[in-house]
């Protein structure tokens, strides 16, 4: 009877803690998945592209507007705005490999034009092209380097 | 020429507030030439090759004109160049809404500096151009085109 009582003990027991930790859980996977989701669609967080960037494997480029990426943008990043690609593209494609690795951003996460602008690169054969999806303001609230 | 309705005061107290402000926005634009070029080129209408030629001419405009508005140095014509320069930037604006393509107007950047004001193309800056215009032309019209170091000849 006592045995019978300690195993439905145990048994609620083994109930309560996996349903309190179960919620806790489900987001840690779901963060995970939205993460591994985005890296492989070509979408970098914030410590990936912090990684590229100090180890010089990746060339940064700002999707933004040129007088906006004049007055500042990641440290060493070129400018190949969404709005001028096509007069800017020619002397970009002079100056970058097309096997390149290429971390494009723009402003923020909602801002479009760093995944147009990587579009675009691919349309125009750089296969090897990430998003930063953060953007300048992420990078710029990490205290990361900056220039302009 | 009958000056119907405009007295002298008024005319020199726009005078001096319009050339304020020019001078103020051309100073600030030859300060950083390069910073105006490249917001005139994201209105996509003039050639590369034009650009820091029309940076420059618009500013020095801008500066040179509000300094003679200020002085009253041939005030009539330098309200008639800042007209024709406000119907060139409104035509510009125009063009772009209607393209739907979005950036910084370029026209006082000061204003943003010092107010926070974001000077983004659109409907704001266009009445504000037209209200620019309104109050140049009684200047225009009815302002003076005189030395203002000549006695006038009786």
């Amino acid at each position: 009877m006592s045995k019978i009582s300690l195993q439905k003990k145990l048994f609620a027991t083994l109930i309560i803690v996996l349903s309190s930790i179960s919620p806790s859980l489900s987001q840690f996977h779901a963060a995970e998945s939205v993460a591994f989701a985005k890296e492989e669609s070509g979408e970098l967080n914030l410590s990936a592209t912090k990684a590229l960037f100090d180890t010089h494997s990746a060339c940064f480029v700002d999707a933004r507007s040129e007088y906006v990426y004049y007055k500042s943008h990641i440290k060493g990043a070129i400018s190949l705005s969404d709005s001028r690609f096509d007069e800017q593209f020619p002397d970009f494609r002079q100056k970058k490999a097309i096997e390149t690795l290429m971390v494009v951003y723009c402003a923020e996460p909602s801002c479009g034009k760093a995944r147009s602008v990587a579009k675009k690169l691919m349309k125009n054969g750089y296969k090897n092209v990430k998003v930063f999806s953060g953007g300048l303001i992420e990078w710029a609230q990490a205290g990361f380097p900056m220039e302009g | 020429m009958t000056r119907i309705g405009f007295s002298s005061a008024l005319i020199t107290v726009l005078r001096l507030m319009l050339g304020a402000f020019f001078i103020i926005s051309g100073y600030e634009k030859l300060l950083d030439l390069k910073f105006f070029s490249l917001v005139i080129a994201e209105y996509q209408i003039l050639p590369s090759l034009l650009i820091p030629g029309i940076a420059l001419l618009f500013s020095l405009c801008e500066l040179l004109c509000g300094t003679m508005l200020f002085i009253d140095l041939f005030s009539r014509f330098s309200s008639s160049v800042m007209l024709c320069l406000m119907v060139i930037f409104i035509a510009a604006m125009i063009n772009n809404v209607m393209r739907g393509l979005g950036h910084e107007c370029g026209c006082f950047e000061f204003l943003s500096r010092w107010y926070g004001l974001k000077e983004e193309i659109g409907i704001v800056p266009i009445v504000r151009d037209i209200l620019f215009f309104i109050l140049l032309l009684p200047i225009a019209l009815f302002g003076s085109n005189r030395i203002p170091w000549k006695k006038e000849q009786k």
